[in-house]
């Protein structure tokens, strides 16, 4: 396949296909708590531990930005509850903290650590991921699906009305921090496919573009990561078939496949 | 006698940031099966005296029992045996959430982590919302119902839960004359269904007010009456209410 060999193709292909049903489904949860800007502000968590990885000369940066993402995760939930601030609001004050810390990082990065590393960090690098990444992201997958099994009632209860869920006898409170600490593991596992600065088209995109095809929250659940499939593999054909940045042209995809479902989408539809 | 369902023994409350409390030492009882309608006007504390009842605003003095069990330890476990129905509820158009997953998600409490609905619990839902005469609704989006039907939804997770406890807040509010009278008319049956004490908070009166044995008159966080409907009908009327 485009005379590459498959012990590349192979990994690459398997990591883009993993991001995007991992990202695709976190995204729908995002999406209907209405805490879009939370795919942003992890993957610049998860950027500025990478980041320091670099700094220090670290052979896997991933675990630092796993680190960072879950140090994120675990102080957004409280500061939200403290400052009684939307959620959406605390994490877009986070924001700036986050990037800011990754470019001094970066700054601070021996030279060799700056080019193709940072770009890796920024744009993604999936020609450059391993089986053994392939493996991290299946078993988050996996932990993820089995977290979502066996407390889907009370994330589905959530995702109703919070209030509601909450006036029903459900902890609120623990079900959405366990949202915060699923995505920052995601995100970080996941940045290595688009880069930091594009994981947000994956999280949120295919969900939201699910969102405009069915009134059933179950449905949006199996839809929602199909279309994440359909980007990434859209996005890796793109990429091999033009040379273009695979990051790049998986965010592309997942946006075509968003405003085709908008402007098509069943809910439009008037009788008569 | 048997012990009163919701007890309030010199209750204070306010949201964070008033300095002016929304409840000031408020005591009252509520016995099996009563109706209990709640008046006042706009900002005296209505639904503060219902939000402090299942838990969801901590009260700043006094003690809540609900069930002969105090509130601030056990309060999600009391959630899920009360039934509530806020004020300001409604889903918007774009709400993904079938009527009958919005009736199940009433029990998701109840059946306890790691447990999804059973034949059982389905049997449940269908027949609550049989009673409330909202079964062809079933495979609809909620946000796509009126808002009397979405009243009906809410009554029917009353009813799917089992509670013994209504709370219900302005149930009839933005509903025209014939919504408010099956709304008063469900109520009347899951009442009746379950032996359920119901607290109805209005400001307009109507129907379901017009059923309650006892009426409680709230003024800036305090009551100012309370009594047998009966008795106190002509009072109220004189004084504006």
């Amino acid at each position: 396949m485009f005379g590459l060999p498959w012990h590349i193709v192979l990994p690459t292909l398997l990591g883009s296909l993993l991001a995007g049903v991992l990202c695709s489904v976190m995204g729908t949860l995002v999406v209907r708590m209405n805490l879009s800007s939370l795919g942003f502000a992890m993957s610049h968590a998860a950027f500025a531990g990478a980041a320091l990885g670099l700094m220090l000369s670290f052979a896997e940066p991933l675990w630092l930005a796993i680190a960072f993402s879950i140090a994120t995760a675990a102080v957004l939930g409280p500061l939200a509850d403290l400052s009684r601030m939307n959620t959406d609001t605390v994490v877009g004050a986070i924001f700036p903290l986050t990037m800011a810390l990754g470019l001094v990082f970066l700054n601070k990065a021996p030279s060799s650590g700056i080019g193709s590393g940072a770009l890796a960090l920024l744009w993604g690098s999936v020609l450059g991921i391993t089986m053994g990444q392939v493996t991290t992201l299946a078993a988050v997958l996996a932990a993820v699906v089995l977290i979502l099994i066996a407390f889907g009632k009370e994330f589905f209860a959530l995702l109703l009305d919070r209030k509601l869920a909450q006036a029903s006898g459900i902890n609120t409170r623990a079900v959405l921090y366990a949202v915060l600490f699923m995505v920052a593991v995601v995100v970080a596992v996941s940045m290595r496919v688009t880069g930091g600065l594009l994981i947000y088209a994956l999280m949120i995109l295919p969900a939201s573009a699910a969102f405009q095809w069915a009134y059933d929250i179950k449905k949006i659940f199996v839809l929602a990561p199909a279309l994440g499939i359909v980007a990434s593999l859209g996005g890796f054909l793109l990429s091999f078939g033009m040379d273009l940045p695979i990051g790049s042209s998986i965010a592309l995809c997942a946006a075509a496949i968003f405003l085709l479902s908008t402007a098509i989408s069943p809910k439009r539809r008037r009788v008569g | 006698m048997e012990d009163p369902v919701v007890i309030l023994d010199a209750v204070s409350a306010s949201y964070e940031g008033e300095r002016i409390a929304t409840l000031h030492d408020v005591t009252m009882h509520v016995r099996e099966a009563e109706r209990v309608a709640i008046v006042g006007p706009n900002g005296a504390g209505k639904t503060t005296l219902l939000e402090v009842i299942n838990g969801l605003l901590p009260f700043t003095a006094g003690e809540v029992c609900v069930f002969g069990r105090p509130v601030a330890r056990d309060g999600h476990r009391l959630r899920a045996r009360i039934a509530y129905m806020a004020q300001e509820l409604f889903f918007p158009p774009s709400t993904p959430f079938l009527v009958r997953d919005v009736v199940m998600a009433a029990l998701y409490a109840q059946m306890g982590p790691l447990r999804w609905p059973s034949r059982d619990d389905r049997t449940r839902v269908n027949g609550a919302m049989a009673m409330v005469g909202i079964s062809m609704l079933a495979g609809r989006p909620i946000g796509r119902l009126s808002g009397g039907q979405q009243r009906k939804v809410l009554l029917a997770r009353a009813l799917a839960q089992g509670s013994r406890l209504l709370l219900l807040d302005e149930p009839t509010a933005n509903l025209d004359p014939d919504a408010k009278l099956e709304v008063a008319r469900i109520v009347r049956e899951v009442e009746r269904e379950l032996a359920a004490t119901a607290l109805v908070v209005s400001h307009e009166g109507g129907p379901l007010l017009d059923d309650a044995e006892r009426l409680v008159r709230i003024e800036a966080g305090r009551i100012t009456h309370d009594g047998q409907m009966a008795e106190l009908r002509g009072d109220l009327i004189a004084t504006g209410v």
